[in-house]
């Protein structure tokens, strides 16, 4: 295609504009990982000695095990049951009418409005009010509430993108529903169910605003964890722990993305 | 006694008509996709429902299917009511207008679906299925996805899934829709040859009437969410009932006319300044008053200008056709302005030049306005 | 013959969580009616007290803090992420299609915490920005970023940026090409393309984009919380602060209560003014 004088200049501004955006976007991230290994516990830019000490004294902090272990159980859980949940009320609500459909839509997509720490609030008096115990299942809970819209959302747009034609032909060769759910409609979706369930279960991991209001000492997650840390300590084993956490983050994201292409999965393809 | 009642059944089962419909009527949220309408499907018939979309065709295949449950009216598949049996049940085939093939599936068990459903021992359903490739010329494609399939194999496919579970009634949503022309024309000889060797009840749906008219036995027109006309391909293109079928199937000249007197088919009609007569094809004529004139291409012919019982024109433009020529006309007696003549390619005729239209003296009809 | 298969099964585990987010807020409303016994996790008796406490000025300016973050949160976000949204969707090659999604989707799965903290070492008297600039001589003294509202707005953009830039791609990549096709061979150049063809198209995405932006920046705690030190203060912390420093939860029921209606009512403000604006614009 024929290009003018300014139709250079376009492209050129474009390009440096678009440098300046994703350096914005990196830079956090740059800054942290050359923090993680300054040798002083006190900041400072360019470090002046460099250690691994940091990453070390993240592994042995006790709270970050702990919170470590408690995010994966609770982000296990609450993906899965946001998943069963999600991809049931998206096909109901894909595939039939039935009284009070749109009131059931509205509250269960609802937490994309209310502020996670209302949420938190929410469920927080709530248990208070009903006398209920507080443990990793009203942690879960919270979790669920949290990001089901995004599960439901996931499914809804497999379900839209799926053809009625491939399940009615499976009927007509006499698939009975469950036959047909299992052998075709199942196995089409799987895109979309893995795609939902590993975003809700990144998007639980997360979480922080709202668990900070339901955790006790014992189901802490690990964002809350960290959250302390900074509190009471200012040396860059935060920053090392945040090196690990984009790390892991980032493998992940890119091997869903090998597998499913994240423009697919955000539809923005 | 009791063997005659059974035999008397069995003749009575196996001359019932394939499909039965009675009085079958279907609404979406208050709008009609289907007046009551019955109609009958005989054994080993192809019959074609044809019309532009919306016009309640799909709606008919998808009751048929039993995709949709029927408002009113009931259903009979070899004069068993079937109309709150489940699709899964009603042992029907369908090939679908996307064909539909199952995307994680290879061909073999795509084919073989219906086969499992029904629990099949492996061995038969084995032999079935290669049959049912074999039949379909795709032996060698079993291990295939179908996405690595060209589009006319993929509706082989999409036939052989249909026919191993020996359906009782064989859909076709507008299968050939998405094949280019070459294609689709060898894939409706093929189709035809299958289905009529196996002695299949076919019911196919289309918008095509080219397609209608070279395949079926019968065709069903329909516009309007009714059955217009229904009747051999040459019932529908040389005797249309009624101003839509005339006009949907087939080229069609309509003059603005008046009736004036009728006697059996012959009729007497002023035509502008000058008076015609024509004999109808139609049995009972519509009153004496304003009608529609209708007549093919092919009966009309050129005349000069200013013979009686013709109808000035004038020439719009001639399309070159090869075997003969079009002529375009503008015609202030025609429905919006134009009509068409077929006139050998010789002819030379500059736009513009004033002509007139004569009428053979049969292939004619005349319509009502209520038609 | 079931006409609708499944349905009890597979609507009642959602029909379960609705019950809960609806006897969650009902919580929250019926704390927020209650009188606050100090000392005490247990409220009192039913009182309006809560949001007479809430009719003062300082709440009021707690509350258009909360609003002014948000604007300029999504106003910064919006400006950022539409040129990148843009180069995702029509970058020619595949990697750096691929590179500029994972580089502005990263920050979508890292969660507050890991974020608000690397944005203190940036932005923090001892932090990044400031050394560089003292070491280059550019500035004599730090300039103070950290507990102002502006280090919470950059942070905040950072924060919300993914979101937006995900639903603009959303809406830009279902703009049919052929329209600016056709606008060029009209012999419009490409800023006239841009401006006539492509924006006006993609403006249900923009608005989509700033509602979302809003609806976060809004949400958000850890970032005005930890950059923001206490001197900005928002709904989001001052719930916080009212619920688990004085443990006076009927109050921060109230006060979340009233900041639920305010988002709501400014959201559906913003959106039904856009409507307006379109409905005017499509003449």
């Amino acid at each position: 295609m024929y290009k003018s004088f300014s139709d250079h200049l376009l492209d050129w501004a474009g390009r440096i504009l678009l440098t300046l955006i994703l350096g914005f976007l990196v830079l956090p991230f740059i800054v942290v990982f050359i923090a993680s290994f300054n040798e002083s516990a006190i900041l400072s830019f360019p470090p002046q000695s460099w250690s691994t000490r940091w990453y070390v004294n993240a592994f042995e902090y006790r709270d970050f095990g702990n919170g470590l272990r408690n995010s994966l159980r609770v982000a296990a859980f609450g993906a899965g049951i946001a998943l069963v949940a999600g991809a049931g009320f998206a096909y109901v609500f894909n595939r039939y009418d039935f009284a009070f459909k749109n009131t059931l839509n509205g509250i269960l997509l609802s937490p994309l409005i209310i502020p996670n720490f209302t949420i938190g609030l929410g469920v927080l008096v709530l248990t208070a009010a009903a006398s209920m115990p507080r443990n990793v299942w009203t942690v879960v809970a919270v979790h669920v509430i949290i990001v089901l819209p995004f599960v439901v959302r996931s499914v809804y747009v497999s379900l839209q993108n799926l053809e009625r034609a491939y399940e009615q032909a499976a009927e007509s060769l006499g698939g009975r529903p469950l036959h047909v759910l299992l052998t075709i409609t199942l196995p089409l979706l799987l895109p979309g169910l893995v795609a939902g369930a590993i975003f809700a279960a990144i998007l639980s991991f997360n979480e922080f605003t709202a668990s900070l209001y339901v955790v006790s000492q014992r189901t802490e997650t690990l964002p809350v964890a960290m959250y302390n840390y900074v509190r009471e300590y200012a040396d860059p084993t935060l920053a090392a722990m945040s090196v690990l956490y984009v790390a892991a983050v980032a493998a992940l994201l890119l091997l869903v993305h090998k597998i499913f292409r994240l423009e697919k999965v955000l539809n923005v393809d | 006694m009791l063997i005659d009642t059974a035999q008397a059944s069995a003749q009575q089962t196996a001359d019932a008509p394939a499909v039965r419909v009675e009085g079958v009527s279907k609404s979406f949220a208050g709008s009609v996709a289907l007046e009551p309408i019955s109609m009958r499907i005989e054994r080993g018939e192809f019959l074609t429902l044809l019309g532009p979309s919306g016009c309640g065709k799909t709606t008919l295949l998808n009751l048929i299917a039993g995709f949709l449950e029927a408002d009113q009216g009931e259903l009979y598949i070899h004069d068993k009511p079937v109309t709150r049996v489940p699709p899964y049940q009603r042992e029907i085939g369908i090939v679908f207008q996307n064909y539909a093939l199952f995307p994680h599936m290879s061909v073999a068990r795509n084919v073989g679906y219906g086969l499992r459903t029904r629990g099949v021992p492996k061995a038969e359903a084995e032999r079935r299925v290669r049959e049912a490739l074999a039949l379909v010329k795709l032996e060698d494609f079993a291990d295939r996805r179908p996405r690595q399939l060209s589009g006319g194999q993929q509706q082989r496919v999409a036939l052989a899934r249909a026919l191993v579970i020996r359906p009782r009634v064989l859909l076709l949503d507008e299968p050939f829709s998405a094949l280019d022309r070459n294609l689709r024309a060898a894939m409706q000889v093929e189709l035809r040859e299958i289905q009529t060797s196996l002695g299949l009840t076919t019911v196919f749906v289309t918008h095509d009437q080219g397609e209608a008219l070279s395949m079926s036995d019968r065709i069903a027109v329909m516009s309007r969410a009714t059955i217009r006309q229904i009747g051999t391909p040459s019932e529908i293109y040389d005797h249309p009932q009624n101003h839509f079928v005339a006009s949907f199937v087939g080229d069609a000249n309509m003059f603005r006319a008046t009736l004036l007197e009728a006697e059996g088919s012959d009729a007497r009609l002023k035509l502008g300044e000058t008076e015609a007569r024509i004999t109808s094809f139609q049995t009972d004529l519509p009153a004496p008053g304003p009608v529609t004139l209708f007549v093919r291409p092919e009966h009309c012919h050129l005349a000069e200008p200013g013979t009686p019982g013709t109808i000035p024109a004038t020439v719009a433009l001639s399309v070159y056709q090869g075997s003969h020529t079009e002529l375009h006309v503008d015609c202030p007696l025609a429905e919006g302005g134009r009509a068409m003549l077929r006139v050998p390619s010789r002819t030379s005729v500059a736009p513009g030049e004033p002509l007139a239209i004569g009428l053979a003296e049969s292939g004619a009809a005349v319509f009502g306005a209520e038609d | 013959m079931t006409k609708r298969p499944f349905l009890g099964w597979f609507a009642s585990p959602s029909i379960l969580i609705a019950f809960g987010i609806t006897a969650s807020v009902l919580a929250i409303v019926q704390y927020s009616l209650r009188a606050h016994v100090p000392g005490s996790i247990d409220p009192g008796g039913f009182t309006l007290a809560n949001f007479a406490t809430l009719w003062h000025v300082a709440y009021g300016l707690v509350f258009l803090n909360s609003l002014l973050l948000c604007i300029w949160t999504a106003l910064f976000a919006l400006l950022i992420g539409y040129p990148l949204a843009y180069a995702m969707v029509r970058a020619r090659s595949l990697s750096l299609r691929s590179a500029i999604l994972l580089i502005s989707l990263t920050p979508l799965f890292l969660g507050e915490i890991v974020r608000t903290y690397s944005w203190m070492i940036v932005l923090g008297n001892r932090g990044f920005l400031n050394s560089v600039l003292l070491q280059t001589g550019l500035i004599e003294r730090p300039i103070n970023l950290m507990f102002t509202m502006s280090g919470v707005v950059i942070a905040l953009v950072h924060f919300t940026l993914p979101i937006v830039v995900v639903m603009l791609a959303a809406a830009l990549s279902h703009i049919d090409r052929n329209l600016e096709r056709a606008a060029t061979s009209l012999g419009a150049g490409r800023i006239r393309v841009f401006l006539t063809v492509t924006l006006p198209l993609s403006i249900p995405g923009v608005v989509a984009a700033t509602s979302t932006a809003f609806a976060w920046t809004f949400s958000a705690f850890a970032t005005p919380q930890m950059i923001g030190g206490g001197q900005v203060q928002t709904i989001s912390t001052m719930v916080y602060q009212v619920g688990f420093a004085s443990f006076n939860f009927p109050l921060a029921a109230s006060l979340s209560l009233m900041g639920l209606l305010f988002a709501v009512a400014v959201l559906a403000i913003f959106n039904t003014g856009m409507r307006q604006l379109e409905r005017h614009g499509a003449h």
